[in-house]
C-alpha cells in the first residue's frame, strides 16, 4: 500500500430505497493523497454528499470498499468506526451541528475528552488555541446557541480539528458563511494541508473556493466526470 | 470517559429543566400510586383479618361428640333379623376435654404457638324477667382469653379484668344487653340445659362489631362456669390456640392432631368462607398492584422515550464525533437513573402523604373510625425498586435503538 495515499474508495455503490429504489452512486472510485486539498462539486442530487458521508464512515450501508490511512474500514462495527472517526476524521457539517446547550469551549473539547489521550488541561489549552486561530477566543464560555451562524460554523471547525485528525471532511463548510469568513476558513484549511499534512475533502457549491483547492472532483448522476 | 458522559447527561437534564421535571413527575406519580394503593389494600386486609379473628382462634381443639350412630342396629345385627328398637338414645361417655393440663403443656411446647386458652362453653338462656334469649356462655381464663381475642379492647363499659376477681360477674355483648334491657351493675339470670338457674351481676359490656357475637355471647370466669356445670376444676370444653402466622396452621395441626384424642381443627377448615375471602382479597390486591405497575411503568416508559427522541439529533452529532453506542447508552442510562431516583424518592413521600390523608377520611362502620391504611416499609422499598427498574428499562430500550443507527440516517433526516 502506498504510504502517500490518505484515502482510497473502491467501486462504491449506494442505493436509496425511499421513496423508491434509486442508485445514487454508480461504482465510484477515488484516491486522495496525504496533504491534498480536494473539492467535491456537482449539482444537487449528483451524489456528492452521499459519497462524502460514506467516506466519513458515518454511512455503512454501501457496496465497495473504503480504506483510510491504509486500513480497510468496510465491514467494521459501528463502535470501531466511531473510535476511528474520533481519532482520525474531523467532520464539518453544512449546518453547524453544535450541542447548543453546551458552552463553546465544551463543544470544542468533547471529541478530545472522548479520545481521552491528553489531560483535561492540555485539551482545554488546545481548544483555546483552535478558537484563537478562528478568532473566537473571547466567545469560549458562551453557550453555543448564543453565537451567530458564522461563529457557530467556525466553532464546528475548531471542534473538527481538536484531535489533529489526518482527514478533515466538510459538507459545504462555508455554505452559510459570508465571503470574509469563507476566506478565513479556506486559509485555515490551506495552512493545515501545508504545515500539518492533513488531508481535506470538502463538498462545495462555491466555485471560487473549489477553484483555489488542489483538485476538483466533479460528480454528476452518481459518477465522477 | 464516564466523567464526560455524566457531564453530557447532566447538561441534558438541566438545560431543559421543564422536561426533566415532567419526566420526574411521571415516575413520582406512578410510584406514589403504587405505594398508596398497596398501603390501602394491605390496611383493608389487615382490618378484615382482625375482625375475623375477634371471634375465632387459629386452631380449635374440642370434643367432637360421639360418632354417627343413626344406623346402630345394622352394625350389631347383620343379615335378616327382625329387630324393633324404639326411642334409641345416644349415651355420651365423655363430655369435654380430659387431661387438660397435659394437652396445654404439649401445645405450649410447639414453637409456632403464641397463646392458648381453655374455655367452658355452655348453651344457656339469658333471662331478665320474662325476656328469654338463647345464647352462649363462655367460661374463660381471663388473661389468656384476652391474649388471644384481645377482648379487653372491645369493652364499652366496665373492665375485662374484673372477671378475674368477681366470680359472680358476667360480661355481656352490647346487643344482648339491649335485648334484655339490661345495663352494667344490673342482675342477669342464667338457665343451663341441665335446669340450673343462677343470678350474676353484669360487670362489663363489650362490642366486637361482629353481630352474631354481640347479640348472643357472655363471659364469666372459668371457675364459675365449672361450678355452674357441676364439673371438676379440670373440665374444659374447648381449647383455643393462636399461632404466630395465622396463614400457617397446618404444620402445627399435623403435629399435634395425632397425639391429642380430640378434634384439632384449623380456622381454614372450620371457616372455609373466611379463608376464601382472605385468599380472594389477596388475589385482588395482587391484581390491582400489578395493574398499577403496568400503567405506571408504561407512563414512565413513554416519558423516557419522548425525552430520548428529542435528543436524537444530538446523539447523531455525538456519534459523528466518535462517541460509541456504549457512550450513548451510558448517557441516557445516567439520566434515567437520576430521574428514577429523584422521582422515586419524591414518589415515596407523596405516596405516604396521600396514604396519610386517606387514613384520616372518616369511615364509621363495623367499629372503624377512619379508612384503614397500612404503613409497611416493604411497600415503599418495592415501589422504589420497581420505579428504578422501569425507568432503567424505559431509558435503555430507546437508548439502545439510538446507539445502533448510523449517524447519517438521523442527520439526513
Amino acid at each position: 500500500m502506498n504510504n502517500d495515499i490518505a484515502l482510497k474508495a473502491d467501486h462504491i455503490v449506494k442505493y436509496f430505497y425511499e421513496p423508491q429504489q434509486f442508485q445514487v452512486l454508480k461504482e465510484v472510485s477515488i484516491e486522495v493523497k496525504k496533504g491534498e486539498f480536494v473539492s467535491l462539486t456537482g449539482k444537487s442530487g449528483s451524489g456528492k454528499s452521499t459519497l462524502l458521508y460514506i467516506l466519513s464512515t458515518m454511512d455503512t450501508s454501501y457496496e465497495g470498499s473504503l480504506s483510510i490511512n491504509g486500513g480497510i474500514l468496510t465491514g467494521k462495527s459501528q463502535n470501531e468506526l466511531a473510535a476511528f472517526r474520533n481519532e482520525h476524521i474531523g467532520f464539518v457539517f453544512q449546518f453547524h451541528y453544535l450541542l447548543t446547550d453546551f458552552s463553546v469551549i465544551d463543544n470544542v473539547m468533547l471529541p478530545a475528552l472522548k479520545l481521552n489521550k491528553k489531560s483535561k488541561a492540555e485539551i482545554e489549552e488546545k481548544a483555546y488555541q483552535n478558537l484563537k486561530m478562528l478568532g473566537l477566543e473571547d466567545q469560549a464560555l458562551k453557550l453555543a446557541s448564543k453565537l451567530s451562524g458564522g461563529q457557530q460554523q467556525r466553532v464546528a471547525i475548531a471542534r473538527a480539528l481538536i484531535n489533529d485528525p489526518s482527514v478533515i471532511m466538510g459538507d459545504e463548510p462555508t455554505g452559510n458563511l459570508d465571503s470574509k469568513n469563507t476566506d478565513i476558513v479556506f486559509d485555515i484549511f490551506r495552512e493545515l494541508t501545508l504545515t500539518r499534512h492533513q488531508t481535506i475533502i470538502t463538498v462545495t457549491h462555491d466555485d471560487d473556493f473549489a477553484g483555489k483547492s488542489d483538485r476538483i472532483i466533479q460528480m454528476s448522476d452518481g459518477l465522477i466526470i | 470517559m464516564l466523567a464526560t458522559n455524566l457531564k453530557i447527561a447532566k447538561v441534558h437534564l438541566t438545560s431543559k429543566i421543564k422536561q426533566s421535571i415532567v419526566a420526574v413527575l411521571g415516575v413520582t406519580f406512578g410510584i406514589s400510586m403504587y405505594v398508596f394503593m398497596n398501603s390501602f389494600m394491605t390496611g383493608v386486609n389487615d382490618i378484615q383479618t382482625e375482625l375475623a379473628f375477634t371471634s375465632i382462634s387459629h386452631i380449635h381443639i374440642y370434643n367432637d361428640g360421639p360418632p354417627d350412630n343413626t344406623n346402630l342396629v345394622k352394625k350389631v345385627y347383620k343379615g335378616n333379623v327382625a329387630i324393633n328398637i324404639r326411642n334409641a338414645r345416644v349415651i355420651q361417655y365423655t363430655e369435654g376435654i380430659k387431661n387438660t393440663g397435659e394437652i396445654l403443656a404439649l401445645v405450649r411446647k410447639q414453637p409456632e404457638v403464641i397463646g392458648i386458652t381453655p374455655q367452658v362453653n355452655i348453651n344457656v338462656f339469658f333471662r331478665n324477667g320474662s325476656n328469654k334469649i338463647n345464647g352462649t356462655l363462655s367460661g374463660v381464663d381471663v388473661d389468656n382469653e384476652n391474649r388471644i381475642f384481645n377482648i379487653a379492647s372491645y369493652m364499652t363499659s366496665g373492665s375485662w379484668n374484673g372477671l378475674q376477681y368477681r366470680h359472680d360477674g358476667v360480661i355481656l355483648g352490647l346487643d344482648l344487653a339491649h335485648q334484655l334491657s339490661l345495663n352494667i351493675n344490673d342482675n342477669l339470670n342464667l338457665l343451663t340445659p341441665d335446669g340450673v338457674s343462677k343470678n350474676y351481676k353484669i360487670i362489663g359490656i363489650f362490642q366486637t362489631n361482629v353481630k352474631n357475637v354481640d347479640k348472643s355471647k357472655a363471659y364469666i370466669n372459668i371457675s364459675s362456669a365449672r361450678q355452674l356445670m357441676d364439673k371438676n376444676q379440670d373440665y374444659v370444653t374447648d381449647l383455643q390456640v393462636n399461632v404466630r402466622d395465622f396463614e400457617i396452621t397446618e404444620p402445627v395441626v399435623a403435629r399435634i392432631a395425632p397425639v391429642i384424642p380430640y378434634k384439632v381443627e384449623s380456622w381454614q377448615t372450620s371457616n372455609q368462607q373466611l379463608e376464601a375471602g382472605s385468599k380472594l382479597r389477596n388475589i385482588i390486591a395482587q391484581a390491582v398492584s400489578l395493574t398499577i405497575l403496568l400503567v405506571a411503568g408504561f407512563g414512565i416508559y413513554n416519558i423516557m422515550n419522548m425525552t430520548i427522541n428529542e435528543k436524537i439529533r444530538e446523539i447523531a452529532i455525538l456519534k459523528a464525533m466518535g462517541f460509541s453506542g456504549r457512550d450513548v447508552t451510558q448517557i441516557f442510562l445516567a439520566q434515567a437513573i437520576v430521574i428514577g431516583v429523584i422521582g422515586g424518592l419524591i414518589g415515596m413521600v407523596l405516596g405516604f402523604v396521600i396514604a396519610d390523608v386517606v387514613n384520616h377520611i372518616p369511615f364509621k362502620l363495623g367499629g372503624l373510625n377512619y379508612l384503614p391504611m397500612a404503613y409497611r416499609v416493604k411497600d415503599y422499598l418495592l415501589a422504589f425498586i420497581f420505579g428504578l427498574i422501569t425507568t432503567l428499562v424505559a431509558g435503555y430500550l430507546p437508548a439502545r435503538k439510538a446507539s445502533k443507527i448510523d449517524p447519517v440516517d438521523i442527520i439526513r433526516g
